[in-house]
């Protein structure tokens, strides 16, 4: 019994290690000199590094803030637990910072902690995730139902009006897979477009790649795969090229450089639609809102499209 | 003992079904009869949709051989789900980004799972740690430093470079090779693999001493101990030979997605253990064998397949499969009287 005791107590020491080691509680720049004009202090409070997107979004947050020499952030990573998220709130308010990012993991236990720190006199930027009710200073997020309607019309578009088309949806209990699966719909509404066949991949690639592969078993004619990500895209283009069937366009969602643009680029995808971090657009508000200047309570960011057209040049920017 | 009642022998059909074999064979029967009910327009009768499915359980199936034999010894392995990812980066590092060449690549990850296995064995064979635990620590233990070796990225072909920007490089040459299909596009390698995986397993088990330690343990541990049988030694490899088996299933699945995940392989423990579960090979240690393993893998793979192709809701799976893991394993319980 109490062998047992230990070895539980040894797998939770073991735990809090790791978690100890995994926190990037790291200032992003050195505090610059004395003397510059008013130094400030951001916490950036992330919920989750463990999925690339989000890591991508402190990234832009840390190149856009090098921009700035007077401005530090500090990161915090909460591993997806909302009550860790809640304490790196408290922290960075005991810390009076000048300002908090905050990607929230959830809407309602978290939007208390936000409403103390605009009490305490600190502006909160919410990025992604909505917060309950409106004690925040600014909202930046993206549109996902905008995306898949934006992706919806370009494939109709690039198919001429008509064609078979094969739907790969992330999870659908969750809100981004199903904007974007009704987004697309509305995209392709009224066209000729036809999704013949839909399956869950679950945003995971050996899925999608899984569930192409049983879409080309049944189907002598595929004109296209919309995948709800680009890891859903790259595993249905290797399904069809397996099954050496040529003549399928593959679009994906998301097009984070080392993924989407990357097959983008490298031929395996036809497009695929940015769905923006909006870390760089989170530091150009918390700039405007720390020297003072107004800012929209909202705003929606847009999506960019990248396609064999325009990909050296960047994508193309869609309202 | 149950025959000294029964004044007949009864017939050799009733026997075979009566025998683990014969209760696996059934179930996956009855899958495939389903199969060829719900064939999704034929897809089902179509060359290409066996060959896949064989592609697609594989990477399972050889994380089941390596359970089976953990299994058999009384224990469990959960780690390999994560000991998947980490070697599924470490490969797509070496591969991809250090340009390493195939005979460096596949030992040095192959060492990787084995390492993580011993350790998991070590500890609870040498310490006397329960196998759930130990295996719970590797499992998160492994995730982590996929995550720390991956840098929380997906190791893929596209290169970033210091500056921040991206380079791409090729899909390696042992990523393209294992990939492939062989015999005129008729067998997938990772298939191949697989089977060898099984014959591996099978050899050690039937055809070594070491096999015969691992059921005397999973039968009785005390009285394997008291036999001469080297316990700790013997249990020790079980675990690194799970690692190992998973460590081949990583080098797999970070061919497949051409990229090293480090959220790759989560949940495949336990779609192993459903797999040698459902054979037959007993939880409690000391019965079962590859071959029901191998069983297993089919009716699994099978069926993932059957609902694949016919476009099956993502909710009616998850509970059909439930179900189908529930009524396997109930015909396997009722043997024992």
């Amino acid at each position: 019994m109490r062998k047992q005791l230990l070895s539980v107590l040894a797998v939770a020491a073991l735990s809090a290690l790791l978690a100890g080691c995994n926190k990037s509680d790291s200032a992003a720049q050195p505090p610059p000199a004395a003397g510059a004009s008013r130094h400030y202090t951001i916490g950036m409070s992330q919920c989750n590094l463990g999925e690339p997107w989000r890591v991508q979004m402190n990234e832009d947050i840390r190149t856009a803030a090098a921009q700035h020499p007077d401005l530090t952030v500090v990161f915090k990573d909460a591993q997806n637990d909302t009550l860790k998220q809640r304490a790196h709130i408290e922290e960075l308010v005991s810390s009076k910072v000048d300002l908090i990012i905050i990607s929230p993991k959830e809407a309602q236990p978290l939007t208390e902690p936000v409403a103390r720190a605009m009490d305490a006199g600190i502006p909160v930027i919410v990025l992604d995730r909505a917060l309950l009710g409106d004690k925040f200073t600014c909202f930046i997020g993206a549109d996902n139902k905008k995306i898949g309607k934006a992706a919806g019309q370009w494939i109709a578009k690039k198919l001429g009006g008509k064609g078979k088309v094969v739907e790969l949806k992330g999870l659908m209990t969750s809100t981004p897979g199903q904007d974007r699966h009704t987004g697309f719909r509305e995209g392709i509404d009224g066209t000729g477009v036809n999704v013949i066949t839909e399956a869950e991949m679950k945003w995971l690639e050996p899925d999608a790649r899984k569930e192409m592969e049983s879409a080309l078993a049944r189907f002598d004619q595929i004109d296209l795969v919309y995948a709800h990500n680009d890891p859903g895209a790259h595993g249905a283009y290797l399904a069809a090229k397996a099954a050496g069937r040529d003549n399928i366009l593959f679009v994906g969602i998301d097009a984070l450089p080392q993924e989407g643009v990357a097959y983008v680029k490298q031929g395996i995808l036809d497009a695929t639609f940015r769905y923006p971090t909006g870390g760089a657009e989170a530091i150009d508000a918390a700039l405007k809102i720390l020297n003072g200047q107004p800012v929209p309570k909202k705003i929606v960011l847009g999506t960019r499209l990248f396609d064999k057209s325009n990909i050296d040049q960047g994508g193309e920017a869609l309202p | 003992m149950s025959n000294s009642s029964s004044p007949a022998p009864p017939p050799a059909w009733k026997l075979f079904l009566a025998s683990p074999g014969g209760r696996a064979l059934l179930a996956l029967v009855l899958v495939l009869a389903a199969g060829a009910i719900f064939n999704a327009d034929g897809a089902f009768f179509k060359f290409g949709t066996h060959r896949d499915t064989l592609r697609q359980a594989s990477v399972y199936g050889i994380l089941a051989c390596g359970m089976t034999l953990v299994i058999i010894s009384g224990g469990i392995d959960l780690a390999v789900g994560s000991v998947v990812a980490l070697t599924a980066v470490c490969a797509a590092r070496m591969a991809i980004h250090w340009n390493w060449p195939a005979w460096q690549v596949v030992p040095a990850s192959l060492v990787v799972g084995t390492a993580c296995g011993t350790i998991a064995g070590w500890i609870t064979a040498g310490w006397r740690v329960q196998p759930f635990i130990a295996t719970l620590a590797m499992m998160v233990f492994a995730r982590g430093l996929a995550k720390y070796a991956s840098g929380g990225m997906k190791v893929s072909t596209a290169v970033q470079n210091a500056d921040g920007t991206y380079r791409y490089v090729h899909v390696p040459p042992l990523f393209n090779y294992i990939d492939r299909r062989i015999l005129g596009e008729n067998l997938s390698v990772v298939t191949v693999i697989f089977l060898i995986c099984v014959a591996l397993a099978w050899l050690a088990l039937s055809r070594h001493c070491w096999g015969r330690y691992l059921y005397a343990i999973g039968g009785n541990e005390e009285a394997a101990r008291l036999s001469g049988v080297p316990v700790v030694g013997a249990k020790v490899c079980a675990y690194a030979a799970s690692g190992l088996f998973a460590a081949v299933a990583g080098l797999c699945q970070a061919a497949q997605e051409q990229q090293g995940d480090p959220e790759a392989g989560a949940g495949y423990e336990l779609v192993a253990i459903a797999m040698v579960v459902i054979g037959g090979t007993s939880l409690m240690g000391g019965r079962g064998g590859i071959g029901l393993t191998l069983l297993g893998v089919l009716t699994i793979g099978y069926l993932d397949k059957i609902l694949s192709i016919n476009a099956v809701p993502e909710a009616g799976r998850l509970v059909l499969t439930g179900v189908i893991i529930v009524a396997a394993v109930m015909t396997q319980r009722r043997r024992r009287t």
